[in-house]
């Protein structure tokens, strides 16, 4: 078998001792950054990328920690929704429900063990189905042309706010806005676009600065206006009594969690959140009657879990063989690999074998290094929460300073970032989502590529945009992804909300 | 009330208008004009923002409410603060300015002033030596430059 060779080599990247250091370091971060207050996974990778930068390592390196970072934040997230009732995202919902029962009767310890158990099998159960998926469609979308992958950005974009995304148009609307940006500084044809004379335009606008602006610093503007600076009071989670019959207990829920989770994350548009409702709603059915779920069901933990961790990592197949992400971070992922000078997409497995490998095997060995991590020093993880954001906003606002600044050494860009902070700011506040503009400066580029080279091949001639079956296919799906939202959305959206306000003692 | 999404959506047709005819103005490229020259992305886009930001005006969605008053006074300051930090970067030295921006954020997000003042010129502290010694990156010394070790 041809994958598991590669599987093979990819082990032997991401084992090397200096990979696998940074991995364990990455991991660390990543729960860190998932456990702080205000330090969503998206925005902690976004920080740490420029500093991956001026650390000089090599793009496999670079790659493998941010994916243990991303990994371990994952696993950070549910601390908080377990022991604080508060998910810090929104896939971490449906883990509140009977996390923080059980922590409220004293079994905090087993709440967070369980859902590290069940974190590390959705993720395993995920990374299988990516490592058997992603040579079949890197394969597969060796037959895209330029049309069909204009097709495909397309629809990248129009799924992205997911079918229980609100508005669909705020998306095109973001979405206009970042592929406008994209075109700033001088094309193809070395025309010089919309850079006002401006030198420090002339290459266009670094996408770096601009994600961490609009994460970093409109985080920051966010925290101060709601006055959100005290921190939380400190918590004591009790000492850990787990039997391998708990764990027995979740194995089902954790496996048919993280299938659906992997399915729900390779799909467009569907996204963790809902991963994570699915995989709570099936456990709640499949267990039925003899379930205690809403009372602190360790099922009900494992189950949303591990379909949380099972999509982000299903999230990364499109990212890895289309080139098209699906999720904010796995955008954030993307923007790093654009920056090490490697095309994402289905040539990346033939070309880049080595780091696409070396990176599925670091995930891998990262879940296990996290499961690790995560059952010991969960102590250490549970302290953090009580940092108050007063402190750490200011700092990891000055971190972000730093890693900018240390791209190019100058200030122009730091007042760059702090414009992208400030519209950022605006643009939530309209309830305008970040993620398409980031993607649409990701893609802009390509996208752009693309149509001139169907325009070339077809000599000017635009229907062939649709031209072939596949490309008319993509289109529909595009079309649906921004219609589907205003028909099934706010059906899926009040049931999501019904199973949530329904998690206490009665269930229903 | 549904003002934002409707002054915002004006503003986006202005931008999409004004982005769109800059699109036409460009230059044709050497070398003669191609079936997708430098504007056709361009004004693809302006259409389509025109288009969305038309949507936005007609069906808007209900407001956020702005901070204005103390919050609003809040976030101004902190803006101004980060402005201030990156243009002093330079001039004062990473540490010094470190400690005064971080410091000035963390008493406005609620710290008292002294053990504010003391977390920002500690983690400007320790970046910094990070940075220079663990790292090799060198970061601006400015006014403290009188202690650089050569």
């Amino acid at each position: 078998m041809e994958t598991l060779g590669y599987l093979i080599d990819g082990f032997g990247v991401a084992l090397a001792p200096h990979n696998l250091m940074f991995a364990l370091m990455g991991a660390f971060l990543g729960t860190l950054i998932g456990a702080l207050p205000g330090l969503g996974p998206a925005n902690g990778v976004a920080i740490l990328i420029p500093l991956a930068f001026t650390l000089g390592l090599a793009p496999e390196t670079a790659l493998i920690m941010l994916t243990a970072v991303y990994a371990g934040a994952m696993y950070g997230g549910r601390i908080s929704s377990i022991l604080l009732n508060i998910p810090g995202d929104e896939p971490a919902m449906m883990t509140c429900l009977d996390g923080y029962p059980m922590a409220q009767q004293g079994k905090a310890a087993e709440a967070l063990a369980i859902s590290a158990v069940a974190s590390f099998i959705g993720s395993l159960v995920a990374t299988i189905g990516l490592i058997l998926l992603a040579p079949i469609l890197a394969d597969f979308a060796l037959t895209f042309g330029p049309a069909e992958y204009f097709a495909l950005f397309l629809l990248a974009f129009a799924t992205l706010g997911g079918i229980t995304g609100k508005n669909p148009m705020k998306t095109v609307v973001a979405a206009a806005i970042g592929l406008m940006i994209a075109t700033v500084g001088i094309d193809n044809t070395g025309v010089q676009r919309f850079t006002f004379g401006t030198l420090e335009l002339y290459e266009g606008v670094d996408f770096i600065i601009a994600i961490v602006g609009l994460f970093a610093i409109s985080e920051l503007l966010f925290f101060i206006e709601e006055r959100a600076g005290g921190g939380k009071e400190k918590m004591v989670v009790n000492k850990l009594k787990l039997s391998w019959a708990d764990i027995r207990a979740i194995l089902p829920s954790s496996l048919r969690g993280g299938v659906l989770g992997f399915i729900a994350g390779v799909l467009p548009g569907a996204g963790a959140s809902l991963g994570s409702f699915i995989g709570y709603t099936l456990e709640k059915k499949v267990v039925g009657k003899k379930g205690y779920f809403g009372e602190g069901d360790p099922r009900g933990v494992a189950g949303p879990e591990a379909g949380n961790n099972g999509a982000s990592s299903g999230a990364l197949v499109p990212m890895l063989t289309l080139g098209v992400p699906g999720s904010g971070t796995t955008a954030v992922l993307l923007a790093l690999l654009i920056s090490l000078n490697i095309t994402p997409g289905p040539l990346m497995f033939t070309q880049n074998a080595d780091i696409v490998w070396g990176v599925i095997a670091a995930l891998l060995i990262g879940n296990f290094l996290l499961l690790v991590l995560n059952i010991p020093l969960v102590g250490i993880f549970v302290r953090l929460l009580s940092v108050p954001p007063m402190y750490l906003l200011p700092v990891v606002t000055m971190i972000a300073f730093v890693g900018i600044y240390s791209i190019s050494n100058t200030t122009f860009d730091l007042y760059f970032m702090v414009a992208f902070g400030v519209g950022g700011y605006v643009l939530r506040k309209l309830e305008i989502p970040l993620v398409p503009v980031i993607l649409g400066l990701l893609l802009g580029p390509e996208m752009e590529k693309n149509l001139r080279h169907a325009m070339d091949i077809s000599d000017g001639d635009w229907t062939i945009l649709w031209d072939s079956g596949l490309a008319i296919g993509l289109w529909v799906f595009a079309g649906l992804g921004l219609i589907l939202p205003y028909i099934v959305g706010p059906l899926l959206r009040r049931r999501m909300k019904v199973t949530a306000g329904t998690g206490n003692p009665e269930g229903d | 009330m549904t003002f934002n999404d409707r002054i915002f959506g004006v503003l986006m047709i202005v931008l999409a208008v004004a982005y769109g005819w800059g699109a036409t103005q460009l230059p044709e490229p050497f070398g003669g004009s191609e079936a997708v020259g430098p504007e056709t992305f361009p004004l693809l886009l302006s259409v389509v923002l025109a288009l969305s930001s038309l949507y936005l005006i007609v069906r808007p969605d209900p407001d956020n409410a702005w901070p204005w008053s103390r919050t609003g006074i809040e976030l101004i300051i902190a803006v101004v603060v980060l402005v201030l930090y990156a243009m002093l970067l330079q001039p004062l030295g990473f540490i010094l300015s470190t400690a005064l921006a971080v410091g000035t954020l963390c008493w406005r997000m609620g710290s008292r002033p002294p053990r504010a003042y003391l977390v920002g010129a500690i983690s400007g502290l320790v970046v910094y030596l990070v940075f220079n010694f663990a790292l090799d990156l060198a970061l601006p010394l400015g006014l403290l430059s009188f202690l650089e070790v050569s």
